[in-house]
C-alpha cells in the first residue's frame, strides 16, 4: 500500500471519529446548561467544552461570547474552526477521496453522502432547535460508516490503518474529557462528591455511550472517584477507556506486523503504553495525580505517533 | 439536421423499441427517476472541476437519461475508421521522432512539424517501448447524416471521458433494466480490463516479470480527478501522485508502507511539461525528478509518451486524411471536415470574408474555449476575433460550422431535440487494437446550441451499440 494511502486512512477514521466526538461533547454541554443550578464548580460549562478540546484561543479570536448559540456554531458548523462537524466530515471526504481506491465503493458511498447530508444543515435549515436532532443526525452518519466498514472492506493492512486511526483519536478525546472533567469543570476537590459532581458525571458518561455502562459495570449509580477512573482508563470492557483504545492499537499495529512480516518501532511503543496501562490501579493514579497521568499519557501517545509516521507514512 | 430518432416523424428502427418503453412516461415518473439518477451520481461522487478565477468548485455533470442508439453496421464503420486512425496516428508519431519519411515524401511540410511547440526535441530518435506513442486515442465525432460521420480531432494525449461511458450504462441499467433484457445492448464495462491489458503489453525493455502498473493523476483538484480514482479502483492498481514517487539510479519507485516499490508503467493522466521538472517545466511541483531519464534508459513505460500530442495539434489535422494514406494505403474511412489555416493567405482571405459561415478555433484552445461560432456571435466578438487572427494568423484555424445530429433529451416531462457528439475510446497495445463497443455521447442541453463541453454547459447520454442480430 502506498504510504500516503496509509496516512489518508488513519487521518479520514481520526476524522469520522472527531466528528462524533465533538457532537457528544456538545450535548454533555447542552445537558449541563439546561441544569436549574450551574453555580457551584465552573462558572461557565460551554468556556470548559471548548478549552476540554484545546480550541479555545481559536474560539475567542472569533467569537465574544461563550454562549450556546456561538459554541453550537463554532463546533459544527464554522469553517474556521479546523475540527468543526463539517471540517472533520469534509477533510475524512478528502482524505477518503485521496485514498479513494483503498476502500470500497460502499465506503466511499458512505461518507460521500454523510458529507452532502450533513453540508444541508448549514445555512437557512439549521436553528437552535433541532440541535439534539442534529447531534443524533451525526451520531447516526458515522455509525453508518463505520457499520459500512466492518461489512465491506477486507481485513487487510487498509483495514489495519483505519482501525488505529479509530482508536488514536478516541484514546486522545477520552483522556480530554477526563481531565476536563476533574482539572476544569470541577476545580476544587471540595466539589467531590457533591449533587453537581454526581450530575456532571453522569452528562460525561452519557457523552460517551457509557452511562449504563457504568452501572452495568459496578451494579450502581453512585459515582465514585475510583470506579470512573477504573471505567474510563482501565476497564477491557469499556469501548471508550484508554486501555481498550491502546489495547486494539496495539492488535492492530501487531497485525500489520505480521501481514507485512516486518517489525515496527510503532507495535513496540503501543504494548509499552499498554503494559503500563495494565499494571496500574485506580489508587496508584490518584496518588500520581489524574492530571499528571493523563499527560504524561498523551506525551506517549504523541511518541506512539511518531513511529507510526515514520514506518509506515513517511517510509523510505 | 439530422435527427437520429425520427424520420418523416416516424421512429426509425433502432428506436422504436425503446421509445415504445420509455417514450411515454409521465412527467411524475420521469421526474421520479430523474431524482434517482441525481442521486445516484451524488452519492458515487461523479463529479467534474470548474476552475475559475476564484474558486474551485465541484459540480455534478448533468445525466440525461434518453439513451443514444447506434446501430451495428453504424458500429462497424466508427470502429473501422477509429482504428484506422490510431494506428496511422502512432505510425506518424514513430516516423516524426525518427527518419521523417512523411516530409521527404512532401506530404506533410516539415515545419509544420519541427516549429510546432507540441514537438518534444528530447524524443527524437528514441524508440517508445513497442513503438506505441499513443496508446489511448478519444476521436472525437459528430453526424450531420445518414452516413456522414466527421472527426472533428483525434485526442491522444490524455483523453477522458471514458469513466462516464461505464458509468453512465450502470445508471441506465439501474433505471431501466428491464429495457435491457430485450434490447441486445453491447457491454462497455469491461474497458477498464481492456486499458490494463494495454498498458501490462507495453512494458519496457528492463520489466522481465509482470510490470507494476500505476496511474498517475494531479490530484483531486483536477477536473477528471473522478476518472483517475475510478479507473486505477476498477484496474486494481495503485493511484500515485508526484510525491509518492522519486527516481534513484534510473529506476522510478513509490514509497509504499513496506519500502520502495519498483514501478514499470505509468499511465500518466499529467501534461507533458508537469512530468518532470528536471527535464520540462522547472517550476512543476508535481512533477519527479529524473523521471524522464528512467523513462530514457528503458526502465519504465509512459503511457502515451511525451511528445505524443503534436499529433491532436489542431495545425496537423487538416492532413489527417493524407497521413491515412501515406502510411496504410488506405482511403480514410471517417471523413475530415474541410479546414481553413489562418497562416495560409488565401485560407485566411477566405476566413475574414466568410467569418459568419465559419467555426474559429485557437490552434492550441480545448474544452470549447477560445472558439468562436459564427452565425450567432455578437459583432465585437466577430471583430474581436478578426483582430485576433490578423495579429496571430497561425494560432486560428476555420471550419464550415456542421449541423450536427440530435438526440432528444428529458426537458422536464417533454422530449426535445439537442445536439450531441460521441467519443469513442481506441486502445492501442504492443500488437492489438480494441475499441470497445461505445463511447461517450456528449449533449449541449441549451436549445440550438453546439457545445457540448461540460465545462460549459454540456451533460452526458448512455451509448447503445445494438449487437449484430438486433439491427437485421
Amino acid at each position: 500500500m502506498l504510504s500516503r494511502t496509509a496516512e489518508n486512512l488513519f487521518w479520514f477514521s481520526r476524522y469520522i471519529e472527531r466528528a462524533d466526538a465533538t457532537v457528544r461533547l456538545l450535548e454533555v454541554g447542552y445537558r449541563i446548561s439546561i441544569l436549574p443550578n450551574t453555580d457551584q464548580g465552573y462558572r461557565n460549562e460551554w468556556e470548559a467544552i471548548i478549552e476540554s478540546i484545546g480550541s479555545k484561543e481559536e474560539f475567542i479570536r472569533r467569537n465574544r461570547a461563550f454562549n450556546r448559540k456561538n459554541i453550537e456554531y463554532f463546533l459544527l458548523f464554522d469553517k474556521q474552526n479546523p475540527s468543526s462537524v463539517i471540517n472533520c466530515f469534509s477533510k475524512a471526504r478528502e482524505n477518503i477521496r485521496l485514498a479513494r481506491t483503498a476502500v470500497t465503493l460502499e465506503v466511499w458511498n458512505a461518507i460521500n453522502t454523510s458529507f452532502y447530508e450533513f453540508s444541508t444543515y448549514t445555512g437557512a435549515r439549521y436553528t437552535t432547535k433541532n440541535l439534539l436532532e442534529i447531534i443524533d443526525i451525526v451520531k447516526r452518519l458515522v455509525n453508518t460508516i463505520r457499520g459500512t466498514i466492518v461489512n465491506t472492506q477486507l481485513l487487510n493492512d487498509g483495514f489495519d490503518f483505519l482501525t488505529v486511526g479509530t482508536y488514536f483519536e478516541r484514546s486522545d478525546f477520552t483522556a480530554r474529557l477526563i481531565d476536563v472533567k476533574y482539572y476544569i469543570l470541577l476545580p476544587s476537590s471540595d466539589y467531590v462528591g457533591s449533587a453537581n459532581d454526581q450530575f456532571q458525571w453522569g452528562m460525561l458518561l452519557r457523552s460517551i455511550s457509557s452511562y449504563r455502562a457504568y452501572n452495568w459495570a459496578y451494579g450502581t449509580n453512585e459515582y465514585s472517584y475510583s470506579r470512573i477512573i477504573d471505567l474510563l482508563i482501565l476497564n477491557m470492557d469499556c469501548p471508550r477507556s484508554l486501555a481498550y483504545s491502546v489495547g486494539k492499537i496495539s492488535e492492530h499495529l501487531k497485525s500489520l506486523v505480521n501481514y507485512y512480516n516486518q517489525n515496527s518501532k510503532a507495535h513496540n511503543q503501543a504494548k509499552v503504553i499498554f503494559k503500563k496501562l495494565k499494571s496500574q490501579t485506580p489508587d496508584q493514579i490518584s496518588n500520581y495525580g489524574l492530571h499528571e497521568f493523563l499527560e504524561s499519557f498523551l506525551v506517549q501517545m504523541d511518541d506512539l505517533y511518531d513511529c507510526l509516521n515514520q514506518k509506515y507514512f513517511r517510509g523510505i | 439536421m439530422y435527427n437520429e430518432v425520427y424520420i418523416n416523424n416516424k421512429v426509425r428502427k433502432e428506436y422504436k423499441h425503446l421509445l415504445a418503453n420509455i417514450g411515454n412516461l409521465s412527467p411524475d415518473v420521469i421526474k421520479r427517476k430523474k431524482s434517482e439518477a441525481e442521486d445516484i451520481i451524488r452519492n458515487i461522487g461523479i463529479t467534474f472541476s470548474v476552475y475559475s478565477n476564484t474558486d474551485m468548485t465541484e459540480h455534478l455533470i448533468p445525466f440525461d437519461m434518453f439513451p443514444r442508439i447506434i446501430s451495428a453496421s453504424e458500429w462497424k464503420k466508427i470502429h473501422d475508421g477509429v482504428t484506422q486512425r490510431a494506428l496511422a496516428i502512432n505510425a506518424f508519431l514513430r516516423d516524426i521522432y525518427h527518419t521523417g519519411e512523411i516530409f521527404r515524401a512532401g506530404v506533410v511540410p516539415s515545419d509544420l512539424i519541427y516549429r510546432n511547440p507540441a514537438f518534444d526535441v528530447k524524443m527524437i530518435g528514441f524508440d517508445v517501448p513497442h513503438h506505441v506513442y499513443a496508446p489511448i486515442i478519444g476521436s472525437d465525432i459528430v453526424r450531420t447524416s445518414k452516413n456522414d460521420f466527421y472527426v472533428l480531432e483525434d485526442n491522444c494525449r490524455i483523453p477522458s471521458g471514458v469513466s462516464y461511458m461505464i458509468e453512465n450504462r450502470e445508471i441506465m441499467m439501474r433505471m431501466f433494466p428491464d429495457i435491457f433484457q430485450q434490447m441486445k445492448v453491447e457491454s462497455v464495462d469491461n474497458y477498464p480490463q481492456h486499458l490494463l491489458n494495454t498498458l501490462m503489453s507495453l512494458k519496457p525493455k528492463n520489466c522481465y516479470g509482470e510490470p507494476n502498473v500505476v496511474l498517475l493523476t494531479p490530484g483531486p483538484l483536477n477536473s477528471a480527478y473522478y476518472e483517475h480514482t475510478y479507473l486505477a479502483d476498477t484496474m486494481g492498481i495503485e493511484l500515485v501522485q508526484g510525491n509518492d514517487l522519486y527516481v534513484e539510479d534510473g529506476i522510478t519507485y513509490m514509497m509504499t508502507t513496506v519500502g520502495p516499490k519498483k514501478i514499470d508503467v505509468i499511465y500518466r493522466r499529467i501534461d507533458d511539461k508537469f512530468l518532470d521538472p528536471l527535464s520540462y517545466d522547472n517550476s512543476s511541483l508535481i512533477g519527479i525528478p529524473g523521471l524522464f531519464d528512467s523513462y530514457k534508459a528503458q526502465n519504465l513505460t509512459i503511457a502515451s509518451a511525451p511528445g505524443s500530442g503534436i499529433a491532436d495539434d489542431k495545425a496537423i489535422y487538416s492532413y489527417m486524411p493524407d497521413i491515412i494514406k501515406f502510411y496504410l494505403g488506405e482511403k480514410p474511412i471517417l471523413n475530415n471536415i474541410m479546414t481553413y489555416s489562418c497562416y495560409n493567405t488565401e485560407d485566411r482571405k477566405y476566413v475574414l470574408d466568410n467569418i459568419h459561415k465559419l467555426v474559429i478555433k485557437e490552434v492550441h484552445g480545448a474544452g470549447g474555449y477560445g472558439m468562436l461560432i459564427g452565425d450567432r456571435a455578437s459583432k465585437t466578438n466577430i471583430d474581436l476575433f478578426k483582430k485576433k487572427i490578423s495579429k496571430n494568423p497561425s494560432g486560428y484555424i476555420a471550419q464550415p460550422i456542421l449541423d450536427l445530429s440530435t438526440v432528444p433529451i428529458f426537458d422536464n416531462a417533454n422530449l426535445s431535440e439537442r445536439h450531441v457528439d460521441f467519443r469513442p475510446f481506441c486502445l492501442v497495445g504492443s500488437n492489438f487494437r480494441k475499441l470497445v463497443s461505445g463511447g461517450l455521447t456528449r449533449v449541449a442541453l441549451k436549445e440550438g446550441s453546439l457545445i457540448v463541453n461540460s465545462s460549459q454547459g454540456g451533460g452526458v447520454k448512455d451509448t447503445w451499440v445494438l449487437a449484430d442480430k438486433d439491427a437485421k
